[in-house]
């Protein structure tokens, strides 16, 4: 992750929290928490390798860890099986800390990560849970050597069917325990490991493309995700001609920008999207509506204005003869 | 997830930083060009909202670089190098013919039963559609596993959401000055 010093991003406010102290909670918690025979090695394995770490690795780590600790600190309490509740973006919660802090170590896909880790352990047995939290949890580990060394491929994060050892320079290996009535040799935990990371991922696309939630099934779904990316980019091809068309000197006054901030709320159209009736609420109408001048948008007009995304789209396929 | 209004906010910012490239030279130009430099200020104002950590956002400034490298260059102005644009990961070259015919050999031995063909027929059609996801995704073809694709997409996605409802409001708003 490359963060420039001089930019204010959500990761560098988040570093104002305390960052050693999640990991110091989450493993204290762990080790109370979840069965210690099996967890106690790897964690003290977490505790020597990752103040090993934390010294050396400089800027990488507190960002990382800054991300955890907005959602990791209201996660501590959290154990599997509870579900909490939390401001901002996200749903329910019922997972394990280590996973959220494994995750999010994870240098590309933060955001994501979040949303991940809300979902993926609803359905998971408690015994899938243990084998999958080692995995993560010393995984992380070797994740975030890797980061030192190599910034990008994380290629290396699949293989997990290694085994940790306490030399932190020579190659780290994972214990790994299997489920019951399941094969038990190194490539088949890796592959069903891959499998369930890609069924994790799929799980958010579901949320994330509209119409998804009838369809089972990984042909189907990547279907509908290949449509849905289509026709995002399609709108974006027509929006920019349309406003091209528009405005001759690209000039959008600086009301519109007020507009837009009126119009904060997110209008994902699609034509059988209804807008949900507390996004209108989110956006702060009140105060801003009198600041832009004579750019109103009132909750209605946003409506109709997204309820009808597709029918100038009709107008500007008739006028540009497609 | 859904994009949030501070997302939306630093897309248009950047958006209108690249718009202003276009405006000094902007009188004399059609609605094909004026589109082109909407489209492409959009794309790299999209793209450079990751800051270099996706991969999908590398790919697509690459593409813009080389339709406009003096855009993407005055766009970024320094926070990514030359570097970060023009890197490459090497994409994988297979001779689909010959390919397909050592499968077809391969398959023509292996004794199969009902539920192995059905089986293969399955994972055949998910690799199609991972295929096409490859090509609907910026620098899919640079992502080696499933798993960074599907990553990726979902990251792709979110942003292009963001683009999509910031061009929308924009597009209203100048259409509601006009008719007034």
């Amino acid at each position: 992750m490359m963060m420039m010093n001089g930019e204010a991003t959500e990761a560098e406010l988040f570093l104002n929290c305390a960052d050693m102290s999640v990991l110091e909670r989450q493993r204290a918690h762990l080790n109370h928490h979840h069965y210690p025979g099996f967890f106690s090695n790897s964690s003290t394995i977490n505790g020597g390798d990752i103040d090993g770490f934390l010294a050396s690795a400089g800027l990488d780590l507190p960002a990382v860890y800054g991300y955890t600790t907005v959602h990791g600190d209201a996660r501590i309490s959290v154990t599997p099986g509870n579900i909490t509740t939390e401001s901002g973006n996200f749903k329910k919660r019922k997972f394990g800390c280590v996973e959220t802090e494994t995750k999010v170590c994870n240098e590309k896909k933060k955001m994501m990560m979040m949303m991940m880790n809300r979902e993926a352990a609803v359905e998971e047995e408690e015994e899938e849970e243990k084998s999958k939290v080692t995995e993560q949890s010393n995984k992380s580990i070797m994740m975030m050597k890797m980061k030192n060394k190599a910034k990008k491929e994380q290629n290396s994060c699949s293989n997990d069917s290694s085994k940790v050892t306490k030399d932190s320079q020579r190659t780290d290996y994972i214990h790994v325990r299997a489920r019951r009535g399941q094969a038990t040799d190194s490539h088949s935990i890796a592959e069903r490991a891959r499998r369930e990371k890609i069924s994790e991922r799929m799980k958010f696309l579901q949320d994330l493309v509209p119409g998804c939630d009838k369809i089972t099934g990984k042909a189907g779904m990547l279907d509908e995700i290949i449509n849905y990316v289509q026709s995002l980019q399609r709108q974006v091809e027509f929006l920019s001609m349309k406003l091209a068309t528009v405005s001759p000197r690209l000039d959008f006054n600086i009301d519109d920008i007020f507009a837009k901030e009126v119009v904060s709320a997110p209008m994902t159209n699609l034509p059988n999207t209804v807008m949900p009736p507390h996004m209108m609420v989110n956006s702060g109408y009140p105060h801003e509506m009198v600041d832009s001048g004579y750019v109103h948008f009132n909750p209605m007009q946003q409506v109709v204005a997204s309820s009808d995304p597709l029918s100038c789209f009709n107008n500007l396929y008739s006028s540009l003869g497609v | 997830m859904q994009p949030t209004s501070s997302m939306n906010k630093e897309f248009l910012k950047k958006w209108q930083m690249g718009l202003q490239i276009f405006r000094p030279s902007i009188d004399n130009t059609s609605v094909s060009e004026r589109k082109r430099a909407i489209k492409l200020s959009a794309d790299v104002a999209m793209a450079s909202l990751r800051k270099g950590t996706t991969c999908w956002s590398r790919a697509l400034i690459q593409k813009t670089a080389s339709e406009d490298n003096f855009l993407v260059r005055q766009m970024l102005s320094g926070i990514k190098e030359e570097t970060l644009i023009n890197k490459k990961l090497p994409k994988v070259m297979c001779h689909r013919k010959i390919v397909r015919r050592s499968k077809k050999i391969l398959m023509r031995r292996k004794s199969r039963s009902a539920m192995e063909e059905v089986a293969a027929k399955a994972k055949k059609l998910v690799k199609r559609k991972t295929q096409g996801l490859r090509n609907a995704v910026p620098g899919g073809e640079f992502m080696s596993n499933n798993v960074l694709l599907i990553q990726e997409t979902l990251d792709y996605i979110v942003s292009l959401q963001t683009q999509v409802n910031v061009m929308r409001s924009i597009v209203d708003a100048a259409a509601a000055g006009i008719e007034r």
